[in-house]
């Protein structure tokens, strides 16, 4: 059938942000759908937020309540989140209980009760909270055939007077074979909850939805005082323009690190400053960030371990004015709140920010502050999360500098601890040696997907204007990177220029 | 005038726990009176408590069901009790319906009988608030009473006035 043939299927905002996303676009027009989940799981709240975004006094939404939360309670808890608005009560939307019609009479009467309400509403939403504890009831008295009948004919009927249709039920998973009401229904949203440690992480998933594609998979959501917020597994990115690849590099205003990179980090590239605690990796990224505002490029830091006032502060005890680009919006420092994060929400976070603000360079500082905000249960998908998270913000052209402790080691010298070299393109190695009985610093560029690099070791000092290269090339000492190198002796140091004569000569 | 503005009309935990807000009361007694003038004026005063009522009644089971609706009023009506002693002779239903505020004895003291109708209402309503908040009861009572505005600011012009 060509596309001018298929009849259009319009879709209504969900009115939970990210959801649109993750349902493809919207949900169905006239769809009837079921909302199913474990109690406090969110139901009954994504259903409101359903309601008050499509309810119009043309177009009312009916909600029906039964047997479940007391409708008083509902509405005084429901009332304090943001989306809810009393002004649309009631002409818009219509609260009707229809619990002493379960009680007192049969499936029938209830139909009769539904249709005689919705005939005179016109809804455009219908609402049935709890669809499970009707069902329940009824089945202790009808048999199967009549339940499934019943459920049929409120599905036809609902569609027929051109509603959309939310049942809300707590169903367990094991429920979902061989229930007609999972057979009827258009689409499935189910809601988990699940608790790894002290931890509790809420997801959402899709089972079905007839007529368009949804995003498959788990997809994290939080329930806060604006009510639920879904992030899914795609970051929101479906949506976005690639940019063409930028290949300038970007520098970070330290000329001696800017020669060794060859000029700067390409940009779209995801970087890693890999050293022990103290090395000055923090510092590096903040000139990182400080170089680009300067160049006029906007950026983000993601801080994990301290709160954005101190990490301005401590930039500006470098000379590095971060508070001025912040109050002109040419940078956010985000502060991401600490504990059961997932790396869904970072990522909106910075998503949102990298649009506000048109950042083209990003510092996440750092990762195990960012692993250590996650709940437990998303710190086992670290490397997959974070694979997911840098394919998407560089393939929108951010350019990402991580920073990342590492545990000094004098026989090896590890670039992470997470084994994630493979998901950067460039490393920079910090770390500590021993040199006349002195604690100094050393770094190299160990790696450069995009180009030629400098090869060096080079010794840098933390000084009041941040991370400054002293010195060339440490050509004295050999075995520098295991932080107790030897001094070459003066015949070896005779030697090693004309190593290199015979080199070249021989090239 | 029957305004109905929720910032005048937030009673604090404890006043509802115990007897009615003025504000409350003041709310029912509008009400009753616009109940009153609505119905023929031979009606006693005590029915226009029961039409209030009845008004309340078959709004809020459309809300809350009857069994929620009959929980509040027994509530209500036991927190009314203890205000005005008279309503001991009233019961609330298994519908939820109003019983014996008919059988209500004439007080010695003038407007007894309506005040004891002012308190229960007051009282309902006094819940209400506490439960679902100013801005919610208000719609309600705005559906409940579409054309109040009108009506009361003809009552605020006649009577009141």
């Amino acid at each position: 059938m060509s596309t001018q043939d298929k009849v259009t299927i319009h879709q209504l905002p969900t009115g939970v942000p990210g959801l649109d996303e993750i349902v493809g676009g919207g949900l169905p027009e006239f769809s009837f759908n079921i909302i199913a989940g474990s109690p406090g799981s969110g139901k009954t709240t994504l259903a409101h937020q359903f309601v008050f975004a499509n309810a119009t006094p043309e177009r009312p939404a009916v909600y029906f309540t039964v047997l479940g939360e007391s409708a008083i309670k509902m509405l005084r808890y429901q009332q304090q989140y943001t989306f809810f608005d009393p002004a649309k009560l009631p002409n818009s939307v219509r609260f009707i209980n229809l619990s002493h019609v379960v009680l007192e009479k049969d499936l029938g009467a209830v139909l009769e009760e539904i249709i005689k309400e919705v005939e005179k509403a016109n809804p455009a939403v219908v609402v049935v909270d709890s669809f499970r504890t009707m069902v329940r009831k009824a089945r202790a008295e009808v048999s199967d055939m009549n339940l499934q009948a019943f459920i049929q004919r409120l599905a036809l009927f609902l569609a027929s007077w051109q509603a959309t249709t939310f049942l809300i039920g707590e169903y367990a998973e094991e429920e979902l074979q061989d229930n007609p009401i999972f057979t009827v229904a258009d689409g499935l949203f189910w809601l988990r909850q699940s608790t790894e440690r002290n931890s509790v992480v809420r997801k959402l998933q899709i089972i079905k939805l007839r007529g368009q594609a949804s995003v498959p998979g788990l997809h994290t959501f939080r329930i806060t005082s604006e009510g639920l917020q879904a992030f899914s597994r795609t970051f929101g990115l479906t949506r976005h323009v690639k940019r063409l690849p930028d290949r300038r590099r970007l520098t970070f205003g330290i000329p001696e690190l800017d020669k060794m990179l060859g000029g700067g980090i390409p940009a779209g590239d995801s970087a890693l400053v890999a050293g022990s605690s103290g090395t000055g990796k923090s510092v590096l990224a903040t000139q990182f960030i400080a170089e680009g505002l300067r160049q006029g490029e906007p950026g983000i830091v993601a801080v994990f371990e301290e709160r954005p006032q101190a990490y301005a502060k401590r930039a500006g005890s470098f000379g590095l004015d971060l508070a001025t680009p912040q109050k002109e919006g040419k940078l956010a420092i985000l502060y991401l709140r600490p504990l059961d994060l997932s790396v869904d929400e970072t990522m909106h976070s910075i998503l949102d920010a990298v649009q506000q603000i048109g950042a083209k360079r990003l510092v996440i500082d750092s990762l195990a502050g960012f692993e250590m905000a996650l709940s437990p249960g998303f710190r086992a998908d670290f490397r997959e999360s974070l694979y997911r998270m840098i394919f998407a913000l560089t393939g929108i052209g951010v350019t990402i500098l991580s920073t990342v402790e590492v545990d000094e080691s004098f026989t090896k010298f590890p670039f992470s601890t997470y084994s994630i070299s493979f998901l950067t393109d460039d490393i920079i190695r910090l770390r500590y040696v021993s040199i006349d009985g002195q604690l100094r610093k050393i770094m190299v560029v160990v790696k450069m997907r995009g180009g030629n690099h400098a090869k060096d070791i080079r010794e840098y000092e933390i000084t009041s204007k941040g991370v400054v290269i002293v010195g060339g090339r440490l050509t004295e000492y050999q075995h520098l990177i295991t932080g107790i190198p030897d001094r070459l002796s003066r015949s070896n140091l005779e030697k090693e220029p004309a190593r290199k004569r015979e080199g070249k000569s021989k090239g | 005038m029957f305004r109905l503005h929720r910032s005048i009309l937030r009673p604090s935990a404890l006043q509802t726990r115990t007897m009615p807000a003025p504000a409350m009361r003041d709310l029912a007694r509008r009400l009753l009176d616009y109940e009153a003038v609505a119905g023929e004026s031979s009606v006693p005063t005590e029915f226009a408590a029961l039409r209030v009522y009845e008004n309340l009644r078959l709004h809020l089971c459309t809300l809350a069901g009857v069994a929620g609706f009959q929980s509040l009023a027994s509530r209500g009506l036991t927190l009314a009790k203890s205000e005005a002693p008279e309503l001991s002779v009233v019961q609330i239903a298994a519908d939820g319906r109003l019983q014996g505020l008919e059988h209500l004895e004439p007080q010695t003291e003038k407007g007894r009988e309506d005040e004891a109708g002012v308190v229960l209402i007051a009282q309902l309503l006094g819940l209400l608030f506490t439960f679902i908040g100013g801005a919610l009861t208000v719609r309600l009572l705005q559906n409940v009473w579409p054309d109040a505005a009108v009506e009361e600011s003809r009552i605020a012009n006649g009577r009141d006035a």
